[in-house]
């Protein structure tokens, strides 16, 4: 298992590693000058030739790039030409917050999309069905910014539920520990600053989430339906357990395999999708740093943002795969491929022990 | 004497795309305390629903008759009740045995269920279900217990299958083509098994086969089906020596003998000639 992950471990590097050859060069050939934008609007020539030779800009491409990779190495990943400070810094301050975000709308996602999932695969083709396919679609079929002004016009605005936007209540502090608001506040052991945190995070978390329950639910309609055809879920129901123990306790982690690996990339993607929820609710994040990147042209903040939320992505694909060591005890066999590990299929049988019978 | 099971004029039918399909169509049999029946029949002639409708495990078949257990109706039995029958009055055994355990619990697990869900203590379920283990001749029983499925091979898993179906004692086994999946070393051990668990614990077993070889050593009378109703039953020597049935002298001679001429054609049912003699 050490091995499975050290190996898990070299390859992310690489693929980081081709994540930052890309978005270089990608950074190279976007038009606009960095150097320019650094210098600011009204800079003349001379100074902007003077930013540019401090930054290594007028450097050709292939010495800036070693140059920049070394730099990476120690964890450098240049300095912002719009703040002046270090990119990683900005990123240490915007992304904790789109990660409380991104979590709370991961956690809503997985606690409606799988019941929904396993309700619907249990009585598939009956109105229940029907009905949860239709309230999924229209919940990845609108658009988030809608979906998000909708969500503040019913809860905070007529109901006056929930905030309407913001992170903390007016005069409300919580020393940074993590820099995700509710985790400090659960930390530093305020609990009127931890709900009304959750408060703040509930209406962005259910707008972020909207877009990605439907590809789960039906993820776990589908693999749900073929684990409830198979002979050993008949035959559990042939012991006589009742049909919850059958669906959920003989079933359940058997359909939860496939979905353990939409939902580790869906965590990137909610990462790189957080900015229209950001704008909307006025939280800091990664996504507006990221859009200002952008605009600014900010050669290094873009790079360091897409390279930040690289390591995300392939840290999650990391949980994803020890939860599915975890769900999947084949996989736990030494040797055992990850081609023949799939549920359905046939298993390799190296360790096989042919008892005597009779 | 009322047999342990009677199925008496027996109906099933399942929702098709142009109204419902009657897949059994009356089927009347009965299994007494301690006797072997084999159900055999081609593929598709409704062997394995007539097992799966005694239990009734099909939930979208509509049944009709009478599925009498001990002189009770289990058709008209509440699903809660349903539940006490599955497991612990009548246990079942499928054909495949990679399909029939559930590859990411272990297999002790799976075999205490039965134990379990009916309020046996962990620690006694363990006990029982190591022993059984080990009585259906997986050795280190009890290190293997915490193994999964596909660490064992077929054979083996064929018998992890029947400590599942068995370890509730069951008055009923029902074995729907237990062996057909496995080699024939292999067969004749569970099939072994089968007989020597029935003897023991004084239990009936229903037999569902399409392979008449395996039929007259194991079973004491045999239902031959066809199209979703018994065509004939009786003692197993009767059957084979003098099938009334011109169904049963198809399938009869049909089987392949081991002195039979090998250039001769394998003889086949003759669906045509049948229809005629039937209808």
């Amino acid at each position: 298992m050490a091995r499975f992950l050290l190996r898990r471990l070299v390859t992310s590097v690489v693929v980081l590693f081709g994540l930052g050859v890309v978005t270089f060069l990608m950074s190279q050939v976007l038009p606009g000058d960095p150097a320019r934008a650094a210098a600011g609007r009204n800079a003349t020539a001379e100074q902007v030739a003077a930013v540019s030779a401090r930054l290594g800009l007028d450097k050709p491409v292939w010495e800036q790039f070693p140059a920049y990779l070394g730099n990476l190495l120690h964890g450098d990943l240049g300095t912002s030409v719009f703040t002046q400070r270090p990119v990683l810094s900005d990123i240490g301050d915007a992304l904790p917050s789109s990660l409380e975000l991104v979590l709370a709308a991961m956690l809503i996602n997985v606690a409606i999309a799988v019941p929904l999932g396993v309700y619907a695969a249990y009585r598939r083709g009956r109105a229940a069905d029907v009905a949860a396919r239709l309230i999924v679609l229209f919940g990845a079929g609108v658009p988030v910014f809608w979906l998000g002004l909708m969500l503040q016009l019913v809860f905070a605005d007529r109901l006056g539920a929930l905030p309407l936007t913001g992170q903390l209540g007016f005069g409300r502090e919580v020393p940074s520990i993590t820099g995700m608001t509710s985790v400090d506040a659960l930390l530093s052991g305020d609990p009127a600053a931890f709900s009304d945190a959750v408060s703040h995070l509930v209406l962005p978390a259910v707008t972020l989430a909207a877009a990605f329950v439907a590809v789960v639910a039906r993820t776990v309609r589908s693999s749900m339906i073929s684990v409830l055809d198979s002979d050993y879920i008949t035959l559990a129901r042939a012991t006589g357990a009742s049909e919850w123990r059958v669906v959920i306790r003989h079933g359940l982690r058997n359909a939860l395999v496939p979905v353990s690996t939409i939902l580790g990339m869906q965590l990137g993607w909610m990462l790189g999708s957080t900015v229209l929820v950001e704008s909307v609710f006025g939280r800091r994040g990664i996504g507006a740093y990221a859009v200002n990147a952008v605009l600014q042209n900010d050669l290094y903040a873009v790079i360091g943002t897409v390279l930040v939320i690289g390591v995300v992505f392939v840290l999650a694909n990391i949980v994803v795969d020890v939860v599915q060591l975890w769900l999947n005890p084949r996989l736990r066999q030494p040797g055992g491929s990850r081609a023949s590990a799939a549920p359905a299929a046939e298993p390799v049988e190296p360790g096989v022990v042919e008892g005597a019978a009779t | 004497m009322t047999p342990l099971l009677e199925l008496d004029d027996l109906r099933a039918s399942f929702p098709g795309p142009d109204g419902p399909v009657e897949v059994l169509r009356g089927v009347t049999m009965s299994v007494a305390a301690g006797e072997k029946v084999a159900l055999v029949g081609e593929s598709g002639s409704g062997k394995s629903v007539t097992a799966r409708a005694v239990l009734r495990l099909d939930r979208d078949a509509s049944l009709s008759g009478r599925v009498l257990l001990d002189g009770k109706d289990v058709l008209g039995l509440s699903e809660r009740a349903m539940r006490d029958v599955r497991g612990a009055r009548i246990g079942l055994v499928f054909q495949d045995p990679l399909a029939s355990l559930n590859p990411v619990m272990t297999i002790g697990w799976q075999i205490m269920q039965p134990l379990l869900i009916r309020g046996v203590k962990k620690k006694e379920a363990r006990r029982r279900g190591v022993e059984l283990l080990g009585r259906l001749g997986v050795r280190d029983a009890d290190r293997r217990f915490d193994d999964y499925p596909h660490q064992f091979s077929g054979g083996m898993r064929q018998r992890v299958v029947i400590a599942i179906a068995v370890i509730a004692e069951p008055a009923l086994l029902i074995a729907d083509e237990p062996t057909t999946a496995l080699d024939v070393r292999v067969q004749a051990q569970v099939l072994t098994l089968l007989r020597e668990l029935a003897a023991e614990r004084s239990m009936s077993v229903l037999l569902i086969t399409h392979d008449l070889g395996i039929v007259a050593g194991f079973a004491d009378r045999v239902v031959v089906m066809r199209h979703g109703a018994p065509v004939e039953q009786g003692v197993v020597d009767d059957i084979y020596a003098r099938p009334q049935h011109p169904y049963t002298r198809g399938l009869l001679a049909s089987v392949p003998r081991i002195d039979d001429d090998p250039s001769r054609r394998l003889s086949t049912v003759d669906e045509a000639a049948l229809e005629g003699e039937v209808r």
